[in-house]
């Protein structure tokens, strides 16, 4: 499972916050402009386009794709669930993008 | 140098006449260079000469005019010329290490044995060119002015980054032109046709006939101020409103005038046929819909654009009837190139699926159709073989009045990809340094040029670019601060093969390594992008003749290790690499997966992108094509889809047939002459280069494929 995030995207800080995506095991990909091993990834999922609309996007194991914030939550509960982790309460649960950063 | 003489011969009084500024008329004029005309021997020209064109001292001018005196004076030179003395202190200042004052003064020229070869010989750089003395003046003057442009408007590290083959300045026989072009008919509708320095001045037509005349003349004279194609925004839809009170045969006659017209335009003026695009559209672009109409006289209808979809649709559809019919031998057009945008709105427009047949109808039979995606609220105006501008949210702003929708492409410079693989020798930090040096050095070879655009600009209605000064709605028709900045790549395939041991389909990883490395590009032009605040982006780089210049130059410089890696057949020079992100032409593949992983790439390229899907004698079912059209746009990435069929056409009997042939399959003449598509438009394959040869052999046909399910 891979999630494609973004620097100074707010959305994608809430998830980092309140999921110990690693020990998930959810690889995380930074997108940022020293980054071209992740756009690469984003695009080999044929990503891109749906990037610059939103992010963050996440990416299951028989690479099908969620970009709707609400079903990555539920999918990474899910996740959390599995792996018998407890997800942490994010200070602010706000499905917009207050930062305005929330794509590529 | 030749002036010189001359000068003195004729007396003081022509040489100030001579010497007044920015004019140049007496140097076309009264340049003289026999011997004959040297009635008087002065040194003190050359001197002249190097102070007025160097920097060197005035005592190392007069030592040097005294030493190529002496030479003259010998008697070791029985016949002077002005090109010959100043080659001789070009010589002098060589010797004693003036590297920079012999550039400056260098005479820029083409050798006796060049100029016989040329006005005999067609040249092939450029297969739109056709080989008449109006285009063997192009080319003459294209030589001096690309070395003009190396010696003067390029740095030397950029410039020899060119002539080594680690990058192609694009176009540098035209570098007094911005690249390419795009725009809208309504400029002419608004404003007429009122150019600078013409002989009259037209007022905004008020008929079908008349607009499609200002439309022909303009592009003409657009064609003569940019290096390549000059695009169309959506020409059935400004048509419109001119066409409401026409029955459908005059709307059919109007299709084939603009069609003949465009296509005809190589042979009234000799030179290169106008490259021109026109974009289309089924339903009325969402931008457009409220945007109040221009109609006859250029005054406003009282209707918005989203009233006339139904007269956009008929012109459109006599459109794609005449491209059907082809010329008056049954061969396709040309140009212009018809772009159909398939949108989301497309498909709910009444009658997109009649139309959607009618125009994969055209391009099984007849190759004319290009398909370009617009997904989500992507809206471009593409152009050239695969060029794109997407329109920003400005853009849209500019869209109310849409006679402000003129973008430009200033230059395109295209890195040698595989070369970078040969220096790296299997490094990635290397190879990505490499990649990033090399576009530091585009980068460097764009704002020289912008430059030098500005200042030609700058000069304003008595500048060469007087056409593009002009101000009809207030400001420039070269809107300066919309042009991107094109960075073109050949050759990933092979970069991946040397670098990484298997070509971009052969694996996934290499696949992905071949992402990672437009990625790189991708995030590269987003830095120039922030520290230079002009706009940077990758385009696929057409590369008629790059592909193949690169080729040949690895080969010199890299020798057995280019060799194995180049396609095609070196032995008979039919050397190239291939074409920017294309997988390899000749890889048997489904059609529909080279669309799909081709298109992967597609979204890292933001000035356009193509897929070429070759179809060699095959005559794909238009409902075949069609489904494939749909669900290239609804599953993949793909920006734009070409299908291109081969054809024979007699030059005896003058019919045209299928398939690429070496007789006549109605009169078996010899005298036959092949039709396809080079780069991105359909040319006789007689006019070829050496490498595109090469790839035409090389290329896979879907013959199988598109054909009519139960």
């Amino acid at each position: 499972m891979t999630l494609f995030t973004k620097p100074q995207c707010s959305r994608c800080k809430q998830l980092k916050d309140r999921f110990d995506l690693a020990a998930m095991r959810v690889h995380v990909e930074v997108l940022d402009n020293n980054n071209a091993d992740s756009l690469a990834h984003l695009a080999w999922h044929s990503l891109i386009e749906t990037a610059r609309k939103t992010l963050p996007i996440l990416v299951l194991d028989d690479s099908s794709t969620i970009d709707d914030f609400s079903l990555i939550e539920n999918q990474l509960i899910s996740r959390a669930t599995q792996y018998g982790i407890n997800g942490r309460d994010s200070a602010t649960k706000k499905k917009n993008c207050p930062s305005g950063a929330c794509s590529l | 140098m030749g002036v010189i003489m001359q000068l003195q011969q004729k007396g003081k009084k022509d040489r100030e006449v001579s010497t007044v500024k920015g004019e140049t008329t007496d140097l076309a004029l009264f340049v003289r260079t026999s011997e004959e005309d040297i009635t008087g021997w002065n040194r003190h020209r050359i001197v002249e000469a190097l102070l007025r064109e160097t920097y060197i001292d005035p005592k190392t001018a007069e030592k040097i005019s005294i030493e190529v005196e002496n030479i003259i004076l010998s008697g070791a030179v029985k016949t002077v010329t002005g090109p010959l003395i100043r080659e001789m202190v070009n010589a002098k200042l060589l010797e004693k290490g003036l590297e920079r004052a012999r550039r400056m003064h260098t005479r820029l020229g083409v050798p006796l044995y060049d100029v016989d070869q040329l006005l005999v010989h067609p040249n092939k750089e450029n297969a739109n060119v056709p080989h008449s003395p109006e285009a063997t003046n192009l080319t003459l003057s294209e030589g001096i002015k690309k070395e003009y442009a190396l010696l003067h408007v390029y740095s030397a590290d950029v410039g020899d980054a060119h002539l080594s083959g680690d990058l192609h300045l694009h176009d540098l026989g035209f570098i007094d032109r911005p690249y390419c072009t795009g725009q809208s008919l309504e400029y002419i509708k608004k404003f007429g046709l009122n150019l600078p320095h013409s002989l009259s001045m037209a007022a905004p037509a008020k008929h079908p006939e008349v607009l499609l005349a200002h439309m022909v003349k303009f592009a003409a004279a657009l064609q003569s101020h940019f290096a390549g194609a000059i695009g169309w925004d959506a020409v059935n839809l400004f048509f419109a409103p001119y066409l409401e009170d026409l029955g459908d045969r005059q709307v059919r006659q109007l299709a084939q005038m603009l069609i003949f017209e465009f296509s005809q335009q190589a042979v009234a003026r000799g030179g290169q046929a106008i490259f021109s695009d026109i974009n289309i559209y089924w339903e009325v672009p969402k931008h457009f819909e409220n945007v109040p109409a221009i109609g006859p006289g250029g005054n406003y209808t009282g209707k918005t654009y989203r009233d006339y979809e139904d007269q956009a649709q008929r012109f459109a559809w006599a459109l794609f009837d005449v491209y059907k019919e082809g010329d008056a031998s049954g061969r396709p057009f040309f140009f212009p190139k018809p772009l159909v945008h398939i949108t989301e709105k497309f498909f709910k427009t009444e009658g997109h699926m009649d139309f959607l047949h009618h125009i994969c109808d055209v391009a099984a039979d007849k190759g004319n159709t290009y398909f370009v995606f617009d997904r989500g609220d992507t809206a471009k105006i593409s152009e050239c073989c695969r060029l794109s501008f997407k329109l920003e949210a400005s853009d849209f702003e500019d869209a109310k009045e849409p006679w402000r929708m003129r973008y430009s492409a200033l230059q395109n410079i295209t890195i040698n990809l595989p070369r970078l693989a040969y220096k790296a020798e299997g490094d990635d930090t290397k190879l990505f340094t490499l990649l990033a040096e090399k576009m530091m050095l585009a980068k460097k070879g764009h704002q020289q040029k912008k430059r030098f655009i500005e200042k030609l600009m700058s000069l304003g209605e008595n500048g060469p670019l007087s056409l593009l000064a002009m101000k009809c709605d207030g400001q420039e028709y070269l809107r300066l601060h919309r042009c991107t900045y094109l960075i073109g790549m050949v050759g990933l395939n092979e970069l991946v093969k040397v670098h990484f041991g298997q070509e971009i389909h052969a694996s996934d990883e290499a696949m992905k390594f071949g992402l990672k490395v437009i990625a790189h590009m991708n995030i590269i032009c987003k830095k120039l992008n922030e520290e230079t605040g002009m706009k940077f982006v990758l385009e696929q780089t057409p590369a008629e003749s790059t592909a193949y210049r690169f080729a040949k130059l690895d080969i010199a410089h890299f020798g057995e290790r280019a060799r194995k890696v180049v396609q095609g057949c070196v032995e008979k020079e039919n050397m190239y690499y291939t074409n920017s992100t294309l997988f390899n032409v000749g890889q048997t593949m489904n059609p529909i997966q080279r669309v799909e992983q081709e298109g992967l790439f597609h979204p890292l390229i933001e000035a356009g992108s193509l897929t070429h899907i070759w179809l060699g004698e095959a005559y794909p079912d238009r409902e075949a094509l069609a489904d494939f059209v749909i669900k290239t746009f609804k599953y993949t990435q793909n920006d734009q889809v070409a299908f291109s069929p081969e054809f024979t056409t007699c030059l005896d009997c003058g019919k045209t047939c299928r398939g690429l042939h070496s007789t006549c399959t109605y009169c078996d003449s010899e005298h036959v002459d092949g039709i396809t598509r080079i780069t991105g438009y359909f040319t006789k394959v007689s006019s070829w280069n050496k490498g595109k040869v090469g790839e035409l052999h090389d290329r896979y046909r879907n013959d199988n494929q598109f054909m009519k399910t139960a």
